[in-house]
């Protein structure tokens, strides 16, 4: 391979290296010439503060709106005993009476004799509670605090005894009086005794060992009251976020969700009782999800305490900074860096050359017209895509730093920011081939055309985002910068979907559903990567196409 | 190298260029090989319409032109052996001397050393050595029209077009840029100079080209032409209070064959020998002590001259 020239050079050398030259030449007087001028310095000012300032909203709306909020309301303590709803769940406790809290000592059912049970008689050490009947007592509780709840019907032994005789209460209590009243009826105490030592007990509350008689027709529960024992007062921040949503994503109607927080299945809790199946599909403490047979979301039925607090310091604060993201990359990046950098750096490419009365050096020099607006286009590229990529990573970096999550670098984001620096620098050659083009064509009226060219791409641009399945925005590049970031989220974070219908299900505002879609252009396959690799294609078809028109209508203009 | 010296450096064959309904050059043919050549023409002569052609800018309707036998319109690859100064005044006034000239060698495929040295070594043949590392908007003209020579040199070219490269310059500059471009023909290049000046062109070469509307009407020896200018009439415009005192005192000088009162407070004397009747001129008007505020030439100039040449 040692092809000789004329003036005996190796032409390997010759033809390669020298065209190398020539477009290194060339680039670099074109860095060196937009380096020169304001409005590169005011354009490329403009996105930094653009950027700097969305950075300014991230890290504002980052601590406002990832506060934990409390779904289920559990954190609340309406009796104000200090326990927190969620804490006296779990004890079986009310948090609507002061006195009834975890550990607070509690009466126990252990058995009860009906209106018609036999026998009528019980013999035992007991709390006895509703009594109705005679109470021969071996020894009867005199100071014992009232476990009960309500405490009315608990005897106020404070007041000393009470013999029935001194009332007139004869031996049965049932024997309608002189005045039409039941015998205990005319006495205002829910208990008295005879003289012989015997208590008769109208509904009423004690402790005491002894037997205990039922009158046919009357009836008597007792049971224990537990010992109060000391529970530590949770704080209320533990009860929010506690039962994160379960759901793992698998689009077919099934039964989902798991009860974190335990507080439906009631492992470990002091109260026994049967878990919930609200939603009546034979599964305790599930979330029943219906799809219809085109996938659509029908029904979420959940039973009672699953999944009913997210973790939306997790949910909202993830989702909210993807959202962040992909806004960012593609209305900052895409749809106005990628607009107004080459409308102020490529648009003069070389009209400016020609205008400024320049150009004949360039052109009285060994180089094709093409080869030099090609040249041309690689110094502007050279300049826009080391600044997108300097910013895009600028603002991966802080954001993936403060962003959401417990590692110290998110580093999953990294793959959509270059995904975003990919989209953008896509549309910059594209953008730049077409308005160095539109320069050449028409160098006085043409910035009116790439405005207007400018409007048209924002507008799809917008309509993408929106409407991504419209065929009209198809016609436009923006559409197809687009679809590469919506791939790129897809193939980084591919949990992006379910985030979404999660937001949708629990009612998690984020706009993540509004700025991403799942990339259109799959050919049926429904993957990313299809989607990824025909938008770049198409796009830098299209740019190069954009650059041959150039070319061919530099080649034949006549330069005055 | 055998086949190149078959083709002239220049080859203009019938070529006609037209802009609508304007005429830039019409059947223009023309063949140069070596030397310094002036391309002499009043402004809208079509000087710069040929070079325009020359430089691969535009197309000629008709004809053809071709450098080194290539046609530059189809074909970059003679630039690789020709250096073009053009008329426009306008450079990257951001970049130092040193930097332009390296920049634009560049293009020609040189390395950037190559292209440093070569840089510097032109900038010292026009003079600029000194300044080379001054920015371009800092020259003063003369040094602007001597950098934009400095680059198209820089590739050592075989052919070097300069259009009007005297156009502005004081008259240190233009010796300086005229010695340049002597110089330029002493070393065997092909050199073309374009100038709407005679005088300029005369001070450079001695074979010039002279365009006229487009059309190419002499090609040739400079000291015909010089003969032709002085042997035909010419009119020198006084202006004075006192023109018909200062008439009577032209009459009988030899050079001098008739006076002619064009408007008020205006004297026009006629003469044959243009150089005599300016030597007679101061003593003539010192003696008659008359005042006068002003004296033209107006056939001085090319266009009266090629009026004349062409029977007009």
């Amino acid at each position: 391979m040692t092809e000789i020239d004329k003036q005996g050079r190796n032409l390997s050398t010759t033809v390669w290296t020298q065209l190398d030259r020539k477009a290194g030449a060339i680039t670099e007087l074109t860095i060196r010439q937009l380096r020169n001028r304001i409005s590169t310095w005011v354009v490329l000012g403009v996105g930094v503060l653009l950027i700097s300032l969305l950075l300014v909203f991230y890290i504002d709306s980052i601590r406002d709106e990832f506060e934990p909020y409390d779904n289920d309301g559990d954190s609340e303590d309406w009796d104000n005993d200090g326990y927190p709803l969620g804490q006296e769940n779990i004890y079986g406790t009310s948090d609507y009476d002061e006195f009834n809290f975890p550990g607070s000592s509690e009466y126990i059912y252990q058995g009860d004799v009906d209106w018609n049970d036999q026998p009528r008689t019980h013999e035992g050490n007991h709390t006895w509670y509703y009594a109705w009947g005679y109470f021969n007592p071996i020894w009867i509780d005199v100071n014992a605090s009232n476990p009960f709840i309500y405490n009315y019907d608990w005897i106020d032994w404070s007041l000393g005894d009470y013999f029935c005789e001194e009332e007139g209460l004869g031996s049965d209590p049932f024997e309608i009086g002189p005045n039409g009243y039941y015998g205990f009826e005319n006495i205002d105490r829910n208990y008295c005794q005879f003289e012989n030592g015997t208590y008769i007990m109208f509904g009423a509350a004690f402790s005491g060992e002894g037997e205990f008689f039922v009158e046919p027709g009357w009836n008597t529960e007792w049971g224990y009251v537990t010992e109060s024992f000391f529970v530590e007062k949770h704080p209320k921040s533990m009860y929010i976020d506690e039962d994160d949503i379960d759901w793992d994503g698998t689009s077919v109607s099934s039964s989902q969700g798991f009860d974190d927080d335990g507080d439906c299945l009631k492992d470990d809790y002091l109260v026994e009782s049967t878990p919930s199946d609200s939603n009546r599909n034979g599964i305790y403490c599930d979330v029943q999800w219906t799809y219809d047979q085109y996938g659509n979301l029908i029904s979420i039925r959940a039973d009672s305490n699953v999944d009913e607090d997210p973790d939306d310091s997790r949910h909202i604060g993830e989702s909210s900074h993807r959202t962040f993201i992909i806004g960012t990359g593609k209305i900052a990046f895409v749809m106005l860096l990628g607009l107004f950098l080459p409308l102020f750096l490529a648009l003069g490419l070389v009209r400016d050359e020609s205008e400024n009365g320049t150009l004949h050096y360039l052109l009285s020099k060994p180089i094709h017209r093409g080869e030099f607006i090609l040249y041309r286009l690689l110094g502007y590229l050279a300049i826009v895509v080391s600044y997108t990529v300097i910013l895009t990573f600028i603002i991966a970096f802080i954001t993936s730093i403060i962003g959401p999550g417990e590692s110290i670098i998110r580093l999953s984001d990294y793959p959509v920011w270059m995904g975003i620096s990919l989209s953008t620098i896509l549309v910059l050659i594209a953008y730049g081939s077409v308005f160095n083009t539109v320069g050449l064509v028409l160098p006085r009226y043409g910035v009116y055309l790439c405005i207007l060219f400018g409007v048209w791409e924002f507008l799809m641009g917008l309509f993408t985002i929106t409407i991504p399945s419209s065929d009209i925005t198809m016609l436009s590049i923006s559409h197809w910068a687009i679809q590469i970031i919506d791939a790129t989220v897809m193939i980084a974070w591919s949990d992006t979907p379910l985030m979404q219908q999660q937001a949708d299900a629990f009612g998690l505002e984020t706009g993540i559903s509004f700025f991403w879609h799942p990339p259109v252009h799959t050919l049926g396959t429904g993957s990313p990567f299809v989607a990824l690799i025909i938008s770049v294609v198409f796009i830098l078809i299209f740019s190069l196409g954009m650059i041959l028109i150039g070319q061919l209508i530099f080649r034949k203009k006549e330069i005055m | 190298m055998s086949d190149d010296i078959k083709v002239p450096s220049v080859l203009v064959e019938n070529a006609s260029k037209w802009y609508g309904q304007v005429i830039g050059i019409n059947d223009v043919s023309l063949a140069i090989e070596g030397g310094v050549t002036g391309i002499l023409g009043p402004n809208g002569a079509g000087k710069s319409t040929l070079f325009k052609l020359l430089m691969g800018r535009i197309k000629p309707n008709q004809g053809s032109v071709k450098l080194f036998g290539i046609d530059p319109w189809e074909d970059t690859s003679p630039y690789r052996r020709i250096g073009y100064v053009s008329e426009s005044e306008r450079l990257y006034d951001w970049m130092t001397g040193q930097d332009f000239v390296s920049t634009l060698a560049r293009l020609h495929g040189m390395t950037r050393n190559e292209a440093d040295s070569r840089a510097e070594h032109v900038l010292e043949f026009v003079g600029l050595y000194d300044v080379r590392h001054k920015e371009i908007g800092k020259y003063s003209k003369g040094m602007r029209q001597r950098v934009k020579i400095a680059h198209a040199l820089v590739h050592d070219p075989d052919l070097i077009i300069l259009d009007e490269p005297l156009h502005g310059c004081d008259p240190i500059a233009r010796t300086s840029i005229m010695n340049v471009i002597k110089e330029l023909g002493n070393q065997g290049k092909t050199v073309l100079v374009s100038s709407h000046i005679l005088e300029e062109i005369e001070r450079i070469t001695e074979q010039i080209v002279i365009l006229h509307n487009g059309r190419l009407l002499a090609l040739g020896n400079i000291y015909a032409i010089r003969d032709l200018l002085d042997k035909h009439p010419h009119r020198i415009m006084i202006t004075t209070e006192e023109p018909r005192k200062l008439a009577n005192a032209f009459i009988g000088e030899e050079p001098i064959y008739g006076v002619r009162f064009p408007e008020e407070g205006k004297l026009e004397i006629q003469t044959n020998d243009l150089s005599a009747a300016h030597s007679v001129l101061p003593r003539v008007i010192v003696e008659s002590e008359v005042k006068v505020s002003r004296i033209d030439n107006p056939d001085d100039n090319l266009e009266s001259l090629l009026e004349y040449l062409i029977g007009g």
